[in-house]
């Protein structure tokens, strides 16, 4: 099943003289449950694309498809209650709000709906990220990489159809990155979660099902490895 | 989970919190008083026109009998229906008529009236009253000023507040956009993000606005208080209550949240409209976008001039709040004292220090005219009294031959240069315009001895001067004589006779007087002789104006008794000697008095209230601005640890550290002073020129000391919340800071 599909994407910044053409048709399309690495040189478009699917900023031109929606020309208000219900971000930086104690960060997303979280499939998440320990700690209680597994797991409480990571590994020592990875993919294998990430790291990259290579805001590669 | 955020959000940044507070406080406080004040200015209003007009809202006249008068009080609204005696005569009653519902008093009068088939002329209605309660009936054409005054006030001090509290809330909004980036971010709607900033607004001012609120009401109840005290030792003056109702209560809140809520809503709305990348990668705003460089500063105090420069540069935005209210609390103490001094020198120009030695107690005999007065002899033997002078003013033409006038007015080219309106009479005369001063025989006799002319009672003494309104303003005059020194008569002529211009005037409405003297010298009254109109000025004594009245007429309806007392100085000597006066003619007459001393003090008295009212908005804008600088500095251990520790690390001593603070600290309120101070030069160069003042003599007694104590003690404040704020910094160890740590916000 096509979950993600992108038509003739492009995204200019500025205007006149200090034009940049960020991304320029971009034509992709994406299967549920699919393990997806895009790659490519220091400004060549990733992060451009990735906030583009999460409905962060809108393209100048063409389409994307979420679950059959055209998110491309969705208001703010629409664009927010989807990338709640939709998509979940993870970030390099963990981006948890440091008020709040991480259990209270973590449903923050079914909070915004004023919704009960599910307690099963909220231990189970938090139990296979191993920070059941510190729910009730504030973030800057916690390491690099415990932080981030909350983030993660605040990107997955709502069960969104894309889990979106831009470069949420870039941040970590090799054991830590490794163990994320390996979470990532648990969740790619049990819960046939789709996921997009964004990395620098080419033994990260060799995890996944696919590589994009995106090269002056064109894909120039598009490799199946299963 | 939002109220949650909200809570923890204050909880954990208290000093930030601190300033919307104070400024929600401050906020209520202001709006409380002066709506409560107001509420009770217009209930007092009430009361006194009830008290002048009558308590009544429609009156219709006609021959009512007992049985008329219930019938009109079984009319569904009407709440009492009373007869006027003072009203009714013989055959006709007039019958006041109250009723419950004020609103419908145009419809149900109209009931009335077609009831007993009157004339539309039969009924009328207290404009007056009906007016204060927002009531208006076709026939109405009272001016409704004061509540749009109200209003204005109101809406001005809303907005003023609005514009000063929305930066506090601005500040601790923006610290946040990161967050409410990643908020947006995992989904939150705009709408979200405004319903939860302003919900922390509103938990963060609940109770601040109430106790703000109040104290509000305690203040303006002090207010009225007070001023009761001081209006009950005025003659006539009325108890004065405070009013209070829980409507006003209710709508003092709501106008308070409102306030505080559009403050709040501002920014708020800003921030959710910043996309979820801006916001998240937004901690641009906080940082120096581009680098600009502070010369005066870097000049004055050297390289910590610089980086102070900068320092403030980077929190422009968070200063904003502090240099704006700090601007207006200066600016309008500033203007208020220059104002209130200016309208001191020019009061005492035109009335105290002016008319400082002719008078000591004034008593107006009202509807009296000066031949019908018989306690002429009685006041002349008053104990305490050194002088008395009874005497009353009186309007006339004269009829004046053209050369008759001086010599220096011809050269300017006679009286009509003035632009004073001169009726030509014929070809060689011109009707000019007279003031006429009756004196008592004795106090002209006396007037005669001051000229040095022989008493006599049969003739006009002349002031003999007119002022020269080209060459002079009206504050420092210059004379000149207004005719030929042997001019030996004058004609008067009755005013309202004054007819066509050449027409002969008629022998009946004219007298011929024979001039005394012509003299430059005045007798001791408390009058402005002749500086309005360019009028001819004639002393006359009443045994001739008994003659002529009849002819020339124009008198005004009061005469007035100015007695000198034997002691001059005190108060007490003053009283008694007014409290003698009127015991004497009050009997007889209907009477006003003033003394000098008490007028005095009254006059003080009022001025200080009104200084006292504006002052203190002054005073609290200042601690809106105070409170800004603190709930700053309390945050410096957070906000600038890292710029400190960087200068540290590059050889900056604490010393370095406390000047940037002092120059900082000296920026935050010099700046502010020194654009209100040239404002208020300007302002104030503009209004001396206006009234016509010589610069030197405001600047001699212009209001330095005030200035200066109000604006060191604002320094002081703001000098002691940098040092407490440095003080913090100081302590912890920045060296440790520049390590690690730099991701956690
Ligand atoms: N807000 C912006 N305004 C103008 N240009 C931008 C903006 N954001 C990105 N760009 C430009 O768009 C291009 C793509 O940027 P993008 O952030 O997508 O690169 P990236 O592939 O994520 O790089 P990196 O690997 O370093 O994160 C760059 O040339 C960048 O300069
Ligand atoms: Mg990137």
């Amino acid at each position: 099943m096509e979950i993600l599909k992108c038509e003739g994407v492009r995204k200019i910044y500025g205007s006149g003289n200090n034009q940049v053409v960020a991304l320029d048709r971009i034509d992709l399309s994406v299967e549920k449950g699919e393990f997806v690495a895009i790659v490519g040189a220091s400004g060549s478009g990733k992060s451009t694309l990735l906030h583009m699917l999460g409905s962060v900023d809108q393209p100048t031109e063409g389409k994307i498809f979420v679950e059959g929606t055209d998110i491309s020309t969705m208001s703010r208000t629409q664009a927010a209650i989807f990338r709640r219900r939709k998509v979940g971000l993870v970030y390099q930086f963990y981006n948890l709000i440091p008020t709040l104690t991480v259990r209270k960060n973590i449903l923050m997303p079914l909070a915004l709906d004023k919704r009960k979280p599910n307690q099963e499939y909220l231990e189970q998440i938090v139990d296979s990220l191993g920070i059941a320990d510190k729910m009730e700690c504030l973030p800057n209680e916690l390491s690099g990489g415990q932080q981030q597994r909350a983030a993660i797991a605040r990107s997955l409480i709502y069960r969104p159809a894309l889990l979106l990571g831009d470069e949420p590994t870039g941040n970590l020592d090799r054991k830590n990155s490794r163990e994320i990875i390996d979470l990532l993919k648990l969740s790619n294998r049990n819960l046939n979660q789709t996921i997009l990430l964004i990395t620098h790291d080419e033994k990260v990259a060799l995890e996944a099902d696919r590589i994009v290579t995106i090269e002056d805001g064109r894909i120039v590669s598009d490799e199946k490895r299963r | 989970m939002w109220r949650e955020y909200s809570a923890d959000y204050i909880k954990q940044n208290r000093s930030s919190g601190l300033s919307i507070v104070v400024a929600a406080f401050i906020a209520a406080l202001f709006l409380s008083f002066l709506c409560s004040l107001f509420y009770n200015f217009w209930l007092d209003n009430v009361e006194g026109t009830k008290m002048e007009t009558g308590d009544w809202h429609g009156r219709i006249t006609g021959a009512f009998h007992a049985e008329d008068l219930e019938l009109i009080e079984q009319f569904a609204n009407v709440e009492k229906a009373v007869v006027n005696e003072e009203l009714s005569g013989e055959q006709k009653t007039t019958v006041d008529v109250l009723f419950f519902n004020k609103r419908t008093v145009y419809r149900d009068m109209e009931a009335i009236r077609a009831w007993f088939k009157a004339a539309e002329s039969d009924v009328t209605y207290n404009y007056q009253l009906l007016s204060l309660y927002f009531i208006r009936i076709p026939g109405d054409s009272m001016p409704r000023l004061l509540m749009p005054a109200y209003l204005a006030v109101v809406l001005i001090v809303c907005v003023s507040l609005i514009l000063v509290i929305h930066n506090s809330f601005a500040v601790s909004m923006d610290s946040r956009v990161h967050q409410f980036g990643i908020f947006s971010s995992i989904g939150a709607t705009p709408g979200q993000i405004r319903i939860c900033l302003l919900q922390e607004a509103f938990l963060l001012c609940a109770a601040p606005i109430f106790v703000g609120l109040l104290a509000g009401i305690a203040l303006s109840f002090g207010t009225m208080k007070a001023m009761g005290m001081l209006t009950a030792e005025l003659v006539g003056g009325r108890q004065v209550n405070f009013y209070w109702h829980p409507a006003v209560f209710a709508g003092i809140l709501f106008l308070s949240f409102l306030t505080v809520l559009i403050s709040a809503w501002i920014p708020a709305n800003r921030l959710s409209r910043l996309t979820p990348l801006e916001a998240i990668k937004g901690t641009a705003e906080m940082q120096l976008k581009k680098k600009k460089r502070s010369p005066i500063l870097t000049m004055l105090f050297g390289v910590e001039g610089e980086l102070a420069g900068n320092g403030l540069k980077a929190r422009k935005k968070a200063l904003r709040t502090t240099s704006l209210s700090l601007m207006l609390a200066f600016f309008g103490f500033m203007m208020m004292q220059c104002f209130f001094t200016l309208s001191g020198i020019s009061t005492d120009y035109t009335y105290f220090k002016a008319y400082q030695d002719v008078w000591d107690v004034m008593t107006t005999v009202k509807d009296t005219k000066i031949e019908a007065f018989g306690l002429t002899a009685e006041l002349k033997e008053l104990p305490g009294a050194d002088n008395t002078v009874l005497y009353q003013k009186a309007e006339a033409l004269c009829r004046l031959p053209k050369d008759a006038e001086s010599e220096e007015l011809k050269n300017l080219g006679g009286v009509t240069v003035f632009g004073e309106e001169v009726a030509d009479d014929e070809a060689d005369f011109r009707k000019v315009k007279a003031s006429v001063i009756i004196l008592d025989d004795e106090s002209f006799k006396e007037f005669c001895g001051q000229v040095g002319i022989a008493p006599r009672i049969d003739g006009a003494i002349l002031l003999n001067r007119i002022w020269d309104s080209i060459h002079s303003n009206f504050r420092y005059p210059q004379y000149i004589p207004y005719v030929r020194e042997d001019l030996d008569t004058v004609v008067l002529h009755r005013m309202a006779a004054a007819g066509e211009a050449g027409q002969v005037m008629d022998e009946k409405d004219s007298a011929k007087v024979p001039v005394l003297a012509c003299t430059d010298m005045t007798p001791a009254l408390r009058e402005e002789y002749g500086k309005s109109d360019h009028d001819l000025v004639h002393f006359i004594p009443l045994s001739l104006w008994r003659e002529i009245s009849g002819k020339v007429g124009g008198a005004e309806p009061d005469c007035y008794i100015r007695a000198l007392a034997g002691d001059r100085t005190s108060p007490e000597a003053l009283c008694a000697l007014e409290d003698e006066i009127i015991k004497i003619v009050g009997q007889t007459y209907e009477v006003e008095s003033e003394n000098r001393i008490q007028e005095k003090l009254d006059n003080d008295k009022m001025i200080a209230g009104y200084e006292l009212v504006l002052g203190g908005f002054c005073v609290l804008l200042a601690i809106i601005g105070i409170a800004h600088v603190f709930s700053n500095t309390q945050g410096f251990l957070r906000q600038r640890k890292k710029e400190f520790a960087r200068y540290m690390s590059i050889g900056l001593t604490p010393r370095g550290m406390w000047k940037i603070f002092c120059i900082e600290a000296l920026v935050t309120v010099g700046r502010p002073m020194f654009l209100t101070l040239v404002l208020t030069i300007m302002a104030m160069a503009v209004m001396i020129k206006a009234s016509n003042l010589n610069a030197l003599e405001f600047i001699r007694v212009a209001p330095v000391l005030p200035i200066l104590t109000f604006i060191f003690t604002v320094f002081g404040f703001v000098a002691l919340a940098y040092f407490l704020g440095g003080r913090k910094l100081s302590k912890c160890e920045l060296a440790k800071t520049l390590r690690g740590d730099s991701m956690s916000e």
